[in-house]
């Protein structure tokens, strides 16, 4: 087994395995198993690091295990993939570091880091697995996962939410799969390192688009996502940022990008959803007073920039969209951790009810608006270099209107964040809201995973020309411009 | 050339904001540091001016994709970046003494900083998206420095922050259309004929320009960031950093970026533009009741003179606009630095509330008249010269109502500096300024400073043009004769009468005014506010009416509302209601059918076996 192999399993299933650990080790301490998936989350984000350099000079690695029946169990990894499990490894990772202080006092603690972990592993197993019947069955895992996270607190009305985004998005899912048997029925395989260039009809294209769509929240199957809010704020951070939006984005760029050939009319019909659906998001966040709902719109508002970059289907809108992964990963992870120190803090989701916390509550704040920056796409923070990129790609592929209404999308993401910050933060304190009487900053160690997540998308723009050498590998192994293939395949039939 | 030191005006800043944010000693150590701080970056800025006429660039790769960290001095660069370091400096004196017990004075250090980085990157940039970075980067330091402010200061910071974000994004539109017909982010290649969509670009990329540099309609933050910002940065941001910038910028446009000819749609609309923000924020001034309003005001209505000079794409308008850019960044910020200091020992800047202040304040009254003299554009200031070449110019285009929109502009001017002057160093005193004495040397130092270059470049206007602008110009019209040192501008040309004319019409109607109103200085303009037309428009302004946020906001809310409601929630409504429900039915009429009664499972039977008796018939 060669490096690229094992750093890739160990990034799979260390989570995977992982996370069936943690209720044999809380038999022993609750405490103990805690701290177990803490050291598990971060151990499955330091090893994709280690494929970087295997993958950064454009170069893909295909391998795999024949089973039997003739379903292949393949593997690929290049430089998307690995940048992709990057982002979602790490974000994840350090949310889960908070979640130690932040769950601490509920109950089924031994569930909710299994379905975490379990939910980083179906992560990373979809981001490698190179077979659409893999792929789909790591998508329902995640689907499972996120169900059951939703729907944590266990309260009626929130169970229903779960219900909600659980249907939804197996609805897409089922759709998409339906979309996949039909792909099958014209090239005998599931694989997509064998489908690469196979051009698809439009009815199999906009059944997979369905899966996508429902998977990343993006209109008209978008409206589990605000409901979802109901989920503790670590929840909401793993699928807003890490994990589950950013399935069906990056399946997209997968397969429409870089394996099937799209019927003409796709690639604009895309990027025309996406726009739409991300104008109305933020239609919705600015009317919203839910602050988690309000975040839960604007990342469908921003899952909407990332398709268009895809969608444009040249290199510095697909670089755009790409980096747009990790720049909305790190902005969003820490808005809703700090929503979820708030919460935490006040009991309280309404803005309406809050007011002048930046007196009792500095550092948070100033994470906040870092992040807020980030999101807008303001530099220095990374968050402007992907937006500024998915803008160009946009204009560069002839859809100058397409892109004024992007930008048109920014200034609206200004408008609802800083309404949403002042009515928080500044101003005075609602006395009316029956807060409690000191409102503190919450632990050093949440406070700190909020803060790093600003300085995450701080210093990813600052320093924005490592993090695009990876992106510029993905960019052009996906567009197929200066790519080499090294396949192995390991198994009961060898090919 | 390629040389290191040109990132130095970009990283030396960014350690000093460091610094001065973790800094944690005694105030006046930090007020040291700050002081010193800046010294080194105008060092830097100035060894940087010397080798301008060299060219010098800094290449590295950057984000890729034609996105690389270009940097390029030459004489333009070079110019503005001095101007940058000598505000920062003399802004930062002033505060040493003004801001010394505000309770977040590190934080405003620390913005003036960045504020040298950004502005220093912003003008040094040779690619279009590193320009941006630090252009746009300007706007995380204007939204801080406005919530250094009073208590509802984050209000006015928002507003800027989206007035001048949408001037941003526009830029960038312009940008990617650039890139898209040239292929290039490199500004130094681009030279474009401005033709169907270059011609879309050049309109984008000048509301990012002038959104900067504060025109109409994108200045409606600049007053209400003089009621509740500190008035330091009004003088280093509003006043004198954001007009060197977004001028730059223009003219860069202008003689760079697109090849355009005198008298054509763009000269024209920039030429409107121009006389329009003359004209509408020099009436806006005149009735204002607070100084600091009133400079806001007046800072607006002298960019429209700065972009009347360029939008005339002549050598002579462009070189009065870039004069003027530079006189105006020196009186106006003097102006603001002398409100500064009445505020600093009044703790007002009210006009109804002061009085007769020349006698207590002597150094701050006669720096206040040079700072008036100049904006006035009278001679031998230094804001004649540059007024005169900008109205010659517009004279020479042929399209003479702009140079009357600039005379009427020279009227109102003058009416409302001495509205102002009258105000606050005339009159009688009022009971709370009696005890009243000058400020301390070091917040009349940068005034002094400031009082000192308005004579200098008024009586030796031929030295800043020589070896400051002039070299801008050089490359762009070699053939043209630009005759700067025996310009013909003088008090005896028939268009500098008319000016005389126009200052003298001023003082009538100051002084009718002032008559009017019972010697009451400043409500002198009354008679004006509440005459015939003037009425039901100022009554609209007031109300926010021609404020482009106000309505935009307005635009926006409502926009959100029905996209939320129609799109959103209709949707929601189909998932939550109409699915359920339809559900709901299916299932209650199969209930229905499990009634427990065997008759009718015996007619379910009995149906099915039809069914199935049917399809076997019709398949066989």
């Amino acid at each position: 087994m060669n490096n690229v192999n094992f750093f890739t399993l160990l990034t799979i299933f260390v989570p995977i395995i992982g996370s069936f650990t943690v209720p044999v080790i809380s038999f022993f301490s609750k405490r103990l198993s805690t701290y177990w998936a803490c050291t598990i989350a971060f151990f499955t984000a330091l090893s994709p690091f280690f494929l970087i350099p295997y993958v950064i000079s454009g170069v893909q690695f295909v391998f795999g295990k024949h089973l039997y029946g003739g379903i292949n169990w393949t593997l690929s990894v290049d430089a998307l993939s690995v940048f992709v499990s990057i982002v979602s490894s790490l974000i994840s990772a350090f949310i889960v570091l908070y979640s130690l202080h932040y769950i601490k006092e509920t109950d089924n603690q031994t569930e909710y880091y299994f379905m975490v972990l379990l939910f980083i592993g179906s992560m990373m197993g979809l981001v490698y697995s190179a077979n659409l019947i893999f792929l789909y069955v790591f998508w329902e895992i995640a689907a499972i996962c996120s169900w059951r996270l939703i729907g944590f607190y266990r309260v009626r009305e929130f169970v229903i939410k779960a219900d909600k985004a659980f249907l939804m998005t197996f609805l897409g899912a089922v759709l998409m799969l339906i979309g996949f048997l039909q792909i099958y029925h014209t090239t005998h395989t599931f694989d997509i390192t064998k489908m690469k260039g196979t051009g698809i009809p439009i009815s199999a294209f906009l059944l997979i688009l369905a899966g996508m769509l429902s998977k990343s929240a993006t209109f008209p199957l978008h409206s589990w996502l605000p409901d979802a809010g109901v989920a503790p704020s670590t929840v909401t951070a793993l699928l807003h940022a890490a994990v589950l939006v950013k399935i069906g984005v990056y399946v997209a760029a997968r397969l429409f990008c870089d394996t099937f050939v799209l019927p003409h009319i796709s690639y604009p019909l895309i990027a025309i959803i996406a726009v739409f659906s991300s104008l109305i998001a933020a239609g919705a966040a600015a009317v919203d007073y839910d602050m988690k709902r309000i975040l839960a719109y604007s990342t469908i508002s921003q899952i909407g920039y990332i398709f268009i970059g895809f969608a444009v289907m040249n290199p510095l809108g697909f670089a755009g969209a790409t980096f747009y992964i990790l720049a909305h990963g790190f902005s969003k992870a820490g808005l809703f951790l700090c929503a979820g120190i708030i919460e935490h803090n006040t009991h309280t989701k309404d803005i309406r009810k809050l007011g002048g916390l930046i007196k009792t509550m500095p550092l948070t704040a100033v994470a906040f608006l870092m992040c807020a920056f980030a999101t807008i796409g303001l530099p220095p923070f990374s968050g402007f270099f992907a937006k500024f990129m998915v803008i160009m790609g946009a204009v560069k592929a002839g859809e100058t209107g397409l892109a004024a209404l992007a930008l048109f999308i920014a200034l609206l993401t200004m408008f609802y964040l800083f309404r949403m910050f002042h009515a928080i933060f500044l101003g005075n304190p609602n006395h009316e809201a029956n807060l409690p009487v000191v409102v503190k900053e919450r632990t050093p160690l949440m406070v700190s995973t909020v803060i790093a997540f600003s300085f995450f998308a701080l210093l990813t723009g600052v320093f924005v020309r490592y993090p695009m050498k990876i992106v510029h590998s993905a960019t052009y192994g996906m567009l197929h411009i200066n790519t080499i293939t090294k396949t192995k395949f390991t198994g009961v039939a060898e090919r | 050339m390629v040389n290191n030191n040109l990132l130095l005006p970009i990283w030396v800043p960014v350690v000093f904001a460091f610094g001065v944010f973790v800094f944690n000693g005694k105030k006046w150590l930090r007020e040291i540091f700050a002081v010193l701080g800046t010294l080194i970056f105008l060092f830097i800025t100035w060894n940087l001016f010397s080798i301008r006429a060299m060219d010098v660039y800094y290449r590295v790769p950057w984000a890729g994709f034609g996105m690389s960290f270009d940097l390029r001095l030459y004489s333009f660069s070079g110019f503005i970046l001095l101007w940058l370091g000598i505000f920062t400096l003399i802004v930062t004196l002033f505060s040493t003494v003004k801001l010394v017990n505000h309770p977040r004075a590190n934080l405003y250090y620390t913005y003036i900083f960045l504020t040298a980085c950004f502005g220093s990157g912003a003008v040094l940039s040779n690619n279009f998206v590193l320009m941006v970075f630090f252009w746009e980067g300007l706007l995380l330091t204007l939204y801080g420095f406005i919530c250094l402010g009073g208590e509802n200061s984050y209000r006015t910071a928002v507003k800027s922050l989206i007035i001048v974000g949408l001037c941003d994004f526009s830029m960038i539109l312009g940008i990617g259309i650039i890139w898209f017909l040239t292929g290039t982010f490199t500004m130094s290649k681009i030279s474009l004929v401005p033709s169907g969509p270059a011609a879309a670009a050049f309109f984008l990329m000048m509301a990012g320009a002038l959104g900067k540099a504060g025109a109409v309609p994108f200045h409606t933050w600049i007053p209400d960031a003089a009621d509740d910002a500190p008035v330091t940065f009004m003088a280093l941001i509003p006043a004198s950093i954001d007009k060197l910038i977004g001028i730059y910028l223009l003219v860069r446009l202008c003689l760079d970026f697109f090849v355009l000819r005198l008298n054509d749609p763009f000269s024209i609309t920039l030429m409107v533009i121009g006389g329009l923000t003359i004209l509408i924020t020099g009436f806006m001034a005149f009735i204002q009741d607070d100084f600091k309003r009133i400079l806001s005001y007046s800072t607006v209505s002298q960019v429209g003179y700065m972009i009347l000079g360029i939008g005339t794409f002549l050598p002579v308008g462009i070189t009065g606009g870039l004069f003027l850019m530079l006189n105006h960044s020196i009186y106006e910020s003097g102006l603001f630095l002398s409100a500064g200091s009445i505020e600093h020992k009044t703790g007002t800047t009210r006009l109804n509330k002061l009085g007769g202040l020349g006698k207590r304040m002597p150094v701050t009254a006669v720096c206040f008249i040079i700072f008036g003299l100049s904006i006035s554009g009278i001679w031998p200031f230094n804001g004649f010269i540059s007024k005169e070449m900008i109205i010659h110019s517009s004279i020479n285009t042929g399209w003479t109502i702009f140079a009357l929109s600039a005379y009427i502009g020279a009227i109102l001017t003058v009416a409302y500096m001495l509205k102002a002057g009258h105000s606050i160093f005339f009159g009688p005193e009022p009971s709370g300024t009696k005890q009243v004495k000058e400020s301390e040397s070091l917040l009349l130092i940068p005034m002094i400073i400031l009082a000192f270059l308005c004579i200098l470049f008024g009586l030796d206007s031929k030295m800043p043009i020589k070896f400051s602008i002039a070299p801008i110009l050089k490359s762009h019209f070699p053939l043209v004769n630009l005759n700067f040192y025996s310009h013909a501008l003088s008090v005896f040309t028939p268009a500098a009468g008319i000016t005389i004319l126009c200052i003298i019409i001023a003082i009538a109607m100051y002084f009718l005014g002032w008559k009017k109103s019972g010697g009451k200085a400043s409500v002198s303009s009354e008679s004006l506010r509440y005459a015939l037309i003037f009425k039901t428009l100022y009554d609209m302004a007031e109300r926010k009416f021609f404020d482009i946020y106000e309505q935009g906001i307005v635009f926006l809310s409502a926009l959100s509302e029905a996209v939320s409601i129609v799109f959103d929630r209709g949707m929601d409504y189909i998932y939550e209601t109409a699915f359920v429900n339809t559900g709901k039915k299916i299932t209650s009429l199969l209930k229905s059918a499990h009634n427990g009664k065997y008759a009718n499972y015996l007619a379910w039977l009995i149906g099915g076996l039809f069914i199935v008796a049917w399809i076997l018939i019709l398949k066989f």
